[in-house]
C-alpha cells in the first residue's frame, strides 16, 4: 500500500509539483522533478527504461549546453573577432543547433509543471523559469536570423541545467531526511514470510493474520507482534522503545514489530493482525504528522502563492525601464536574471524538510508528534505543568516509613508479608517490594482471611496476625496504642496510606505508604528549569502529598496546585495560557485527558493511543520522561533552522532581486546562486542530523544519586532508627 | 603547439592511471549486439561526452583564471607587470597540485587522495550504474559526461594546469589536448582492456605518475625560475589570446 500524500523519495508531503510514474511496477508519486529522477536513479532496476531515461535526458542536455557554454565562452573571450568574424553568424547557427534539443530535452518539465499549473489556473515557480528561458530563447533565435551581434542560447540552457542539477542535488540532499522516518513508515509496506503447510510465501503485513506463522531472517525487521516458536537470536527493538540495545530472545519470548531481528532465524507465531501492531500504529500517526503542514509553512505557502505574479511583473518593469537606457537585448537578459533569481524554491522548502527531520528524529527514539506545529508549539512553550500521580511518580505504592513501638522492623514486614501474600491489593504489592529488598522471608501464615477495604488476617507461628486500617483493628478488639494511633493519624494527614501490622491481640507497628518520585523526575525537571521553562505541579492529589513530591523533584512551593478536579486543571491551565501564550501538559493520559486537551502541548507518557484520540500532541515512550527535555532541545532547533532557512530564502531572494533589477547580474549566475540556494536550506536542515541522542544513563543516574538516597534518609532509616531506642 | 603536444603526451601517458578506472567503465559498456559498427559509434559517444567535460571544465577554470589574471579597474596596459606575476602564482599551485596528484600515483600522500575523491561521489556513482547497463543510443553519450565529472586527480592536475593558462580558448585547448590524449587507451580499453595483466596496470599507473610528476615540476618551474618565465612566454599558454 502507499500513500499519495508523502512523496516517495524524499517523505515531504507531494504539493502541486506532483510528479506520477511507475518504477518497478509501482505506481509512485513524487513532489517534484528531482526526487523522481534521484529515486528512480537510486531504487529503478537499470534494466528499466524509464530510470535511465530520465539520466539520459540530463546527460544529453549537459552535452549540448556544456558546448553552448563553451562556445559561448569563447565568444566573449573575443576568440572570434577580426580575421574570424564572418565564422559569427555560423557560430550562432550552430548554438542555435544545440540550443534547440537541450531546451526540448531539459525545459520540457519545467514546461509540463507550468502547463499543469496554468490549467489549474495557477502561477508557480516553473511559470518564471519558463517565461525567463523562453524570452532569451526566441529573442536569440531572431537574432540569428537577423543576424544580430549576440545570441543567449548559453543563458537559456544554463539556467535550465543549473535548475535541473540543482532540483538533483536538493532531491539527493532530502532523501537524507527522512532516512529516520523509513523503519517508520515501512510497516504499512512490508511484508512477511508465512509458512504454512511446509510451504513459505511472502504476503503483505495487511494480510497477516493471529496465529499465523511467520518466518524472520537475521538482519529482517519483525514484521507482527508475535511469540517465538523457533530458534535464538537477539533483537533490536529501538523503533518501538527508543532505546537501542540488543535484547535477548528464545522460545516463549514475545517480539514486537519493528525491531530488528539480529543474528538467528526466528519462527513467530502471530498475536494478532499485521495491522494492529503498536508499529502499524506508530506508522500511521507518523504518516498524518507528515503530512500536515506547520503553520510557519502555510504562512510561507501563502508568500510563495501571491510572490510569482509580483516577481513576473517586476522582471518586466525591468525590462521596459533598462530598455529605454540600453539595447533592448541587454534590457531583456536583466529582466531574465529578475525572473531567475527571485524563484522561490527555498522559502516552500524551508520548513517541510526541518520539521520531517525533527519528527524522524524524535520518531527514532520513540517519540510520537501529531503535526508539525506541534514541534513549533513545544519549541516556544514557556510553561510546563506536570500530573503528579504516574506522571512524575512511578504509580504505585511504596513502603516509606515503619513506625513501631518497640518491635524490630524486620520483624514487622516479614509478619505483614506473610499476609499480605495472599491478597491482591495494590498496598500488598509495596509490602512484598519492600520484603524482597530487605532479604527477609516471609512468615508463613495459615488460615487468612481478607477483609474487602478493611484488611486481612490470619495464624502465624500460633499467633493472630492482623494487617490494615485502625477501623479494622478496633473491629477485631486488639489494643491500639495512642502513640502509634497519633503517628498512624498525622501520616495520614499528610497524604499517606497507612497499614497497622499487628500480631498477639495488639497492634504493633504502622507502615507508611506512598507513591514515591521516578528515580528520572528531579533530573526532568532540573532539565528543564536549565532550559529556562516554568515547572507547575497540578495534582488533584491532598496539598501535603503534593508538596512532598514537588520537594523530591525540585518544583518550587508556589508551584504547586493541589486538589483540583480534572476540569479545575483546564482551568488552572487556562489562566497561565493568558500569562504565558503557549503551555504544556504532561500527564499519564488516563485521567487528565481534558487538562491534555486543552494545553497547546499535550504530552502524554507511554501511550500512543492518546495519539490517535488526539488528547496528546506528542507522545513519550513508557518510562521515557527523561527524554522530555531532549525533546524539547529538538523542537527548539528545529525551530531555529527554519528561522533560519526562512531568513536566509527571504533575504536573499530580497538582495539578489533588488541586484538583478539594478542590473548587475549575470541570468547565469543568478540561475547558479538560485539553485545554490535550495541546496543551503537543504544542507542547513540537514544539520539537525548532528543533534545529539538522549542520554539515558546521564538523567536516571544524575536523579539516583539525588533523590533517591533523599527519600530514604528522610524516612525509612530515620525512622526505623527512632523506633528501636 | 609544442605546448599542447606535450599536454597531449601527459594525456596520453595519464591515461594508463585512467585504465583503472574509467577503463573498468568503458570495458563494461562492451559491445553492441547490433554489429562492429554499432560499438565502435558506442564508444565514440562516450568519450565524445567525456571530452565535451574536460573541455567545459577547462573552459571554465581558463575563464576563472582570467579573471583572477585581470583585475578589475586597471588597465590592461598597467596589468602587464601584475599579470605576469599572478600567472606565476596559478603557476606555482597548478605545479604543486601536479606534483601532490603524482606522488599519490606512487601510493604516496593517501590523504590528498581521499580528499579528491571523496567529494561528494556518492551521488553521481549511483547516476553512473544506473546508465551503464541503460539501453538507448544516447546513453554512452550522457555516460561520458557524468564520467568526466567523476573525481579524478588527473583530471584536477589538467584542471589547475587550465586554470594557469589563464584564458578560455587556451584553458579549453590544454584540456582538449589533454582529453585527445586519453582517447586512444580508453578506446583500446574498449576492445582489451580486460586482457590487461594487473601487473602490467601498475605499471601503467606508475608511468602515467612519473609523466605527471615531470609536467608538474615543469609547469612548477615556469612559476619560480625567472628564465622559465621567458619561455613561458614562448608558449600560447602564456599569451591570452
Amino acid at each position: 500500500m502507499t500513500d499519495d500524500r508523502l512523496c516517495r523519495h524524499c517523505l515531504l508531503t507531494i504539493g502541486p509539483r506532483a510528479m506520477r510514474r511507475t518504477v518497478n511496477g509501482e505506481n509512485c508519486a513524487f513532489c517534484c522533478y528531482g526526487c523522481c529522477i534521484a529515486f528512480q536513479v537510486k531504487s529503478g532496476k537499470s534494466e528499466e527504461w524509464e530510470a535511465a531515461w530520465l539520466l539520459i535526458r540530463l546527460g544529453v542536455g549537459g552535452f549540448l549546453s556544456m558546448n553552448i557554454m563553451l562556445f559561448s565562452l569563447l565568444l566573449y573571450a573575443g576568440a572570434f573577432t577580426g580575421v574570424d568574424a564572418r565564422l559569427l553568424p555560423w557560430v550562432h547557427l550552430l548554438l542555435w543547433i544545440f540550443a534547440t534539443p537541450a531546451l526540448v530535452v531539459l525545459g520540457g518539465p519545467f514546461l509540463r509543471e507550468t502547463w499543469l499549473d496554468g490549467v489549474q489556473g495557477r502561477l508557480r515557480s516553473s511559470a518564471l523559469i519558463v517565461v525567463g528561458v523562453g524570452a532569451a530563447y526566441i529573442y536569440s533565435a531572431f537574432a540569428v536570423i537577423e543576424r544580430g551581434t549576440h545570441v543567449y542560447f548559453d543563458t537559456a540552457t544554463m539556467v535550465l541545467m543549473l535548475f535541473t542539477v540543482g532540483r538533483y542535488l536538493e532531491a539527493a540532499g532530502r532523501a537524507r531526511a527522512a532516512r529516520d522516518l523509513e523503519p517508520l513508515l515501512a510497516a504499512e509496506s512490508e511484508c512477511a514470510t508465512v509458512v504454512s503447510g511446509g510451504a513459505e510465501t511472502r504476503r503483505p503485513v495487511r494480510d497477516v493474520k493471529a496465529r499465523m506463522l511467520v518466518r524472520v531472517r537475521p538482519g529482517e525487521r519483525i514484521p507482527v507482534d508475535g511469540v517465538v516458536t523457533e530458534g535464538e537470536s537477539h533483537t533490536d527493538e529501538a523503533v518501538i522503545t527508543g532505546e537501542s540495545r540488543q535484547v535477548a530472545k528464545s522460545v516463549g519470548s514475545p517480539v514486537i514489530a519493528g525491531s530488528i531481528n539480529l543474528d538467528g532465524p526466528l519462527l513467530i507465531q502471530c498475536s494478532g493482525a499485521g495491522t494492529t501492531t503498536r508499529w502499524a500504529q506508530i506508522c500511521r500517526s507518523v504518516r498524518d504528522a507528515l503530512v500536515r503542514r506547520s503553520p510557519t509553512q502555510r504562512i510561507a505557502d501563502r508568500v510563495v502563492g501571491v510572490s510569482v505574479p509580483i516577481v513576473l511583473a517586476l522582471g518586466g518593469l525591468t525590462m521596459l525601464y533598462w530598455a529605454q537606457w540600453l539595447p533592448f537585448e541587454r534590457a531583456l537578459l536583466f529582466g531574465l536574471a529578475v525572473l531567475v533569481v527571485a524563484c522561490p524554491c527555498a522559502v516552500g522548502l524551508a520548513a517541510p524538510l526541518a520539521t520531517s527531520l525533527g519528527i524522524g528524529r524524535l520518531a527514532r527514539c520513540g517519540c510520537l508528534v501529531r503535526d508539525p506545529g506541534v514541534l513549533e508549539a513545544l519549541a516556544r512553550m514557556r510553561l510546563l505543568a506536570f500530573d503528579k500521580t504516574g506522571t512524575l511518580t512511578s504509580g504505585r505504592a511504596h513502603v516509606v516509613g515503619i513506625e513501631s513501638d518497640g518491635a524490630g522492623t524486620d520483624e514487622v514486614i516479614a509478619r505483614a508479608a506473610g499476609l499480605e501474600r495472599h491478597s491482591e491489593h495494590g498496598l500488598a504489592h509495596a509490602v512484598a517490594v519492600a520484603t524482597a529488598a530487605r532479604g527477609l522471608k516471609p512468615v508463613p501464615t495459615r488460615d487468612v482471611r481478607t477483609v474487602p477495604g478493611r484488611g486481612i488476617c490470619g495464624n502465624a507461628e500460633g499467633q493472630p496476625v492482623a494487617a490494615g486500617s485502625g477501623a479494622f483493628m478496633r473491629d477485631l478488639g486488639w489494643l491500639l496504642p495512642p502513640a502509634l494511633a497519633k503517628q498512624g493519624r498525622s501520616r495520614e494527614a499528610s497524604g499517606h496510606s497507612v497499614v497497622y501490622v499487628g500480631w498477639g491481640g495488639r497492634v504493633h507497628a504502622v507502615l507508611s505508604l506512598d507513591d514515591t518520585p521516578l528515580p528520572e523526575a528531579r533530573g526532568t525537571v532540573e532539565a528543564l528549569r536549565y532550559r529556562g521553562l516554568r515547572v507547575l505541579l497540578l495534582t488533584g492529589d491532598l496539598p501535603a502529598a503534593a508538596q512532598r513530591i514537588a520537594t523530591a523533584v525540585g518544583i518550587e512551593t508556589e508551584d504547586i496546585r493541589a486538589g483540583l478536579a480534572p476540569e479545575a486543571k483546564s482551568v488552572a491551565l487556562d489562566r497561565h495560557q493568558q500569562a504565558y501564550g503557549i503551555v504544556a501538559m504532561v500527564g499519564d493520559g488516563l485521567n487528565d485527558g481534558p487538562a491534555l486537551a486543552r494545553a497547546n502541548v499535550g504530552i502524554a507518557v507511554g501511550s500512543a493511543t492518546d495519539l490517535a484520540r488526539e488528547t496528546a500532541a506528542l507522545v513519550l515512550p513508557a518510562g521515557g520522561l527523561w527524554m522530555l527535555p531532549w525533546a524539547v532541545d529538538v523542537a527548539r532547533a528545529v525551530r531555529m533552522t527554519i528561522l533560519t532557512n526562512l531568513m536566509w530564502a527571504f533575504g536573499y531572494n530580497c538582495i539578489a532581486v533588488t541586484l538583478a533589477m539594478l542590473g548587475w547580474l549575470q541570468p547565469v549566475l543568478a540561475a547558479a546562486v538560485m539553485a545554490g540556494s535550495s541546496i543551503i536550506v537543504v544542507l542547513n536542515s540537514l544539520r539537525l542530523e548532528r543533534l545529539p541522542d538522549p542520554v539515558p544513563s546521564a538523567a536516571p543516574d544524575q536523579s539516583a544519586v539525588e533523590s533517591a538516597p533523599a527519600m530514604h534518609t528522610s524516612s525509612l532509616p530515620v525512622i526505623a532508627g527512632q523506633a528501636i531506642p | 603547439m609544442a605546448y599542447y603536444l606535450m599536454l597531449f603526451a601527459a594525456g596520453f601517458a595519464g591515461s594508463f592511471h585512467c585504465v583503472g578506472m574509467c577503463g573498468g567503465f568503458a570495458c563494461a559498456l562492451g559491445h553492441d549486439p547490433h554489429g562492429h559498427g554499432a560499438t565502435v559509434l558506442r564508444h565514440l559517444l562516450y568519450n565524445a561526452g567525456r571530452l565535451t567535460t574536460y573541455c567545459f571544465l577547462g573552459g571554465l577554470a581558463g575563464t576563472l583564471g582570467q579573471v583572477i589574471c585581470t583585475p578589475q579597474g586597471m588597465t590592461v596596459s598597467l596589468v602587464g607587470g601584475s599579470l605576469d606575476s599572478a600567472q606565476r602564482i596559478l603557476a606555482i599551485v597548478a605545479g604543486l597540485l601536479m606534483i601532490g596528484m603524482a606522488l599519490q600515483f606512487f601510493g604516496l600522500l593517501q590523504g590528498f587522495h581521499r580528499l579528491a575523491s571523496g567529494f561528494g561521489s556518492s551521488t553521481l556513482a549511483m547516476s553512473l550504474r544506473s546508465l551503464l547497463t541503460a539501453r538507448g543510443r544516447a546513453a554512452p553519450l550522457a555516460f561520458g559526461v557524468f564520467n568526466g565529472f567523476l573525481p579524478c586527480p588527473l583530471v584536477y592536475a589538467f584542471v589547475a594546469q587550465a586554470a594557469g593558462a589563464a584564458g578560455a580558448l587556451p584553458g579549453f585547448l590544454t584540456m582538449a589536448s589533454f582529453g585527445l590524449g586519453t582517447f586512444p587507451a580508453m578506446l583500446m580499453m574498449g576492445g582489451v582492456g580486460h586482457a590487461l595483466a594487473p601487473a602490467w596496470r601498475q605499471r601503467g599507473v606508475w608511468f602515467a605518475g612519473s609523466c605527471i610528476l615531470l609536467l608538474g615540476l615543469i609547469t612548477l618551474g615556469r612559476g619560480i625560475l625567472p628564465i622559465a618565465a621567458h619561455i613561458a612566454h614562448g608558449w600560447p599558454g602564456g599569451h591570452p589570446a
